[in-house]
């Protein structure tokens, strides 16, 4: 068992690189990596999906496959662009749901075994972000105009003299909001795959001991080691979900917070 | 080579350190998120959007934290 478990400890070291982006094919001279890969399927998918769902457009959704996306819809809307956005919310559902959705997608084709999620990135959550900051610094000057836009930052009824500072911390964790959310949904997705990868490669390393060395007692914790990882990928699962709503969600309590300031 | 090892050390500490406070400050949140739906349950799709706006401003340290882990 320990020869195993040395073994185990040795490849585990070389986990990480398995993650690093390799360049799958050229167009042009741009280089597309695995995650860029799997984002276009991702993209693909979104699209073709969306597209059949609303072919036919009726008042009373016909068939599951549209319900589904009515559905999916309907919880952007409601769930988090009414409560969270509040007034004038509707014209932003277009673009909220759009951003679920896709991360969504590209969450669970992530979850493929032999696939790689898009969001185990920093390249991509970071452009993700970005759009997403812009898009909510783009409408809060839409809205109120750059002077107001930017001493809105600064909620009403703070004392003259620490206004500014106040101010100060607020514009920070206004442009820090472009980081986090980028960071967020790449740590998630990439320490959960990483988890993943280290309890399939044991099992895989426990189970050749069993097999080729006619061990049966060293492969024994092969099965604790399966039962984790069977359990760290419903975790994940949930995950996919979860990162993809927070994501939602934030963008939209941003749009709220420019477009409504207190 | 012993001081390589030494920073890389240092950095998994240290996010270690920066993971604490937001733990305790996420847990916290769900704790209140807990306790005000079991009162009112009628409010807690309200109350989830306040959740996750406050859990995500206390992950942000954590965040941090893993920014300086592989910039650092």
């Amino acid at each position: 068992m320990g020869e195993a478990l040395s073994q185990f400890v040795e490849e585990a070291q070389h986990l990480s690189s398995q993650f690093d982006s390799t360049t799958v094919f050229s167009i042009a001279g741009w280089n597309v990596s695995q995650y860029v890969l799997y984002m276009l399927v991702a993209l693909v998918l979104v699209a073709a999906l969306v597209l059949i769902a609303g072919r036919k457009l009726t008042l009373v959704p016909h068939g599951k496959f549209a319900h589904i996306f009515e559905f999916g819809y309907d919880f952007i809307s409601e769930g988090v662009g009414a409560d969270v956005i509040g007034e004038g919310f509707k014209k932003h559902v277009p673009f909220l749901a759009t951003l679920f959705f896709f991360i969504l997608t590209a969450n669970i084709i992530g979850l493929i075994p032999g696939a790689k999620a898009a969001m185990g990135t920093i390249s991509i959550t970071w452009a993700l972000a970005a759009i997403s900051f812009i898009y909510f610094n783009f409408w809060g000057l839409k809205e109120l105009g750059f002077f107001h836009y930017f001493k809105s930052l600064c909620p009403s009824g703070v004392p003259a003299p620490i206004a500014p500072i106040i101010w100060f911390l607020e514009f920070f964790s206004m442009v820090i909001r472009v980081l986090t959310l980028a960071v967020r949904l790449y740590g998630n997705m990439l320490a959960g795959h990483m988890v993943l990868a280290v309890f399939s490669l044991a099992t895989t390393i426990f189970l050749q001991t069993a097999i080729f060395q006619m061990d049966i007692v060293a492969g024994l914790p092969a099965i604790a080691w399966f039962f984790l990882l069977f359990f760290m990928y419903a975790l994940e699962t949930l995950v996919a979900f979860l990162q993809a709503y927070v994501f939602t969600i934030l963008s939209s309590s941003y749009i709220g917070m420019a477009i409504h300031p207190h | 080579m012993e001081l390589t090892l030494a920073i890389a050390a240092l950095k998994v500490v240290g996010y270690g350190l920066a993971a604490i406070g937001p733990g305790i400050g996420i847990g916290v949140a769900t704790y209140g998120l807990c306790v005000s739906a079991a009162r009112q349950p009628e409010m807690k799709g309200q109350l989830m959007g306040y959740f996750f706006i406050g859990a995500a401003m206390s992950e942000a340290l954590a965040l941090l934290g893993l920014v300086l882990f592989f910039i650092g």
